[in-house]
């Protein structure tokens, strides 16, 4: 029992380190690579790949998400009186953390699980071997690319689904629970800072990189064989979805704390 | 046998008391071997007794639990992969499985190891490269052609023309003549020794081919179990004493192999049939 637990911690720590590792490669390489011209092409394959297919699920995640709040929301304030206040907690929901979690989980299924089969695949048919015996680095060929396009167009899909979630909420509330327009605007404008937006926009750069790089690192890793391949894939969208949700509650407990201390200054953010 | 120790200098690549054990299991089993530089150094022997393993070790791919690798005297499995980069640009190593890359065309994984080491201006030079290599090979016209629509036998010529790229000082081959046909295996043959005379190239050969193993093989090395059993050239192998080298070299079943297929009489234990499982 001791000895099976210990062994668990054993294995746990070497893994964090070897991921820790991967981790800090993948990123240094990816730095260096934002400097070499002619790895843009291969990058731009990645982006496409991972940011403008992703457009479309990323928009209907956060249409859905904008329609049930509005749906959800407008119960509970009526009770009140206060529907008319709806569209600042819809709007402050979606763009603060709806729109970054769910835009991320939906990342890292679409994007995450290709990576990790792309990947695995390769490492069970010894392509990444292949890659290494010409004298290039795997990291560097295979993965900066990844991880760059994953970090960068993160955010941007997630402006995506913040807009569309604004419209879906709009569409709902005004057109469906026939809330007057000009006041759910108005106490929506009065709610939303700046700070909302960028918070949630810059929690878009380290899901990201997160998906990524675990993806990219469980496929370096699977073991050998189909089965593996698909484990590969399942505890690549666990680790995923588990860093998103942890990072994002650190997120919001650390800027809340900048923003508690800056609160002075605010007017200037 | 008795055998002087081997020193790093003695050889373009050499391996000294190089042990290999995965989860426990000894592959490899204080392997010290000297690889001649301009020479072909055949490694023969059983399915699963290490060739594999052994080559992935002299490209450091793999890295010992316990022993050095040595690679033009400087020591090569300690280095990190940066520094090892620098030094496989030198090698040309074709995979036992090909391992192309399989989203690139015939083409784009032939001036893959081109591509990434140089900057190309000259399209024109880097076609007649890829031409002249494939036609090596005799699979020039497939440039266009993704691996998957390859058989297995073509896969490992594209693989082969792509390790020869970079016209490499030291080419591994990881049973090169497998599953290819008698003509095209000995074309292969003849490929080895005409890089071995052209560009004085050092290869290193597994194969289960004896009789490729004796054309193409200055020197033959017999592993089993890990260990090395027989080491010399043609001639020293065809005749050596050794039950298990005479047997691998003939093809021919052991004793103890023959004894297990007879235990159950005249029946084998094998031959179930369905009824049996009722
Ligand atoms: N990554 C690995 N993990 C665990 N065991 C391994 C690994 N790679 C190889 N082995 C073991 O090492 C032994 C030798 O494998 P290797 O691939 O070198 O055989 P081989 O001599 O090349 O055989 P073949 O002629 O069939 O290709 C096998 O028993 C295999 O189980
Ligand atoms: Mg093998």
């Amino acid at each position: 029992m001791i000895e099976q637990l210990g062994q668990n911690v054993i294995k746990t720590i070497g893994n964090t380190g070897r991921f820790s590792r991967f981790a800090w490669a993948a990123h240094g390489t990816m730095a260096r690579t934002l400097f070499k011209p002619k790895t843009y092409p291969r990058i731009l394959t990645q982006m496409y790949a991972i940011g403008v297919l992703s457009v479309p699920v990323v928009m209907a995640t956060g249409a859905f998400v904008g329609m049930i709040l509005a749906l959800q929301s407008y119960d509970q304030l009526a009770h009140m009186g206060l529907e008319e206040r709806m569209g600042v907690l819809i709007n402050k929901a979606v763009i603060r953390e709806l729109g970054p979690v769910l835009a991320a989980i939906m990342l890292a299924g679409r994007v995450g699980g290709a990576l990790t089969a792309e990947l695995g695949t390769m490492n069970v048919t010894e392509q990444i071997s292949a890659v290494e015996s010409m004298g290039t680095d795997p990291i560097r060929y295979l993965v900066a690319p990844r991880v760059l396009a994953c970090l960068l167009l993160t955010p941007l899909l997630i402006i995506y689904a913040d807009l569309v979630g604004i419209l879906g909420g709009f569409v709902v509330s005004v057109f469906q629970l026939k809330i007057n327009a000009g006041a759910y605007w108005s106490y929506s404008a009065s709610g939303v800072e700046m700070w909302d937006i960028t918070t949630g926009i810059l929690k878009g750069f380290f899901f990201g990189g997160a998906i990524a790089t675990i993806s990219c690192y469980k496929g370096f890793n699977c073991r050998e064989g189909a089965q593996g391949v698909g484990e590969a894939c399942t505890e690549a969208f666990v680790g995923s979805f588990m860093m998103i949700l942890v990072l994002n509650y650190i997120f919001t407990v650390v800027f809340d704390a900048i923003y508690k201390s800056f609160w002075t200054v605010k007017p200037l953010l | 046998m008795t055998r002087k120790s081997v020193q790093s200098d003695d050889g373009i690549l050499v391996t000294r008391h190089l042990t290999k054990r995965y989860n426990g299991g000894v592959v490899l089993d204080n392997i010290s071997l000297a690889i001649e530089e301009g020479k072909t150094t055949v490694i023969i022997g059983p399915s699963g007794c290490g060739k594999t393993v052994f080559m992935k070790h002299l490209i450091a791919l793999e890295r010992p639990t316990a022993g050095k690798v040595f690679f033009q005297g400087k020591r090569i499995d300690d280095l990190d992969e940066q520094q090892l980069a620098k030094i496989r640009t030198k090698y040309g190593f074709c995979f036992q499985m090909s391992a192309l890359f399989d989203s690139l065309t015939v083409y784009e994984n032939i001036t893959f190891p081109a591509r990434q080491h140089y900057r190309i201006t000259n399209d024109k030079a880097l076609d007649e490269m890829v031409k002249q290599k494939l036609a090596l090979v005799g699979m020039d016209g497939f440039q266009n052609y993704y691996p998957a629509s390859l058989s297995g036998g073509q896969k490992k010529r594209v693989a082969l023309a792509r390790a020869i790229a970079l016209n490499p000082e030291i080419i591994l081959y990881d049973e090169p003549t497998t599953g290819l046909d008698p003509i095209t295996s000995d074309v292969i043959n003849e490929l080895v020794m005409k890089l071995k005379e052209e560009m004085q190239a050092t290869s290193v050969v597994v194969t289960h081919d004896m009789k490729s193993a004796y054309k193409v093989g200055d020197r033959i090395v017999m592993l089993h179990n890990g260990r090395i059993i027989a080491d010399g050239d043609a001639e020293f192998i065809r005749h050596h004493p050794h039950d298990v080298v005479q047997q691998f070299i003939h093809g021919r079943v052991g004793e103890a192999e023959l004894a297990a297929l007879r235990l159950g009489g005249t029946r084998f234990e094998t031959q179930f049939t369905p009824e049996d499982f009722k």
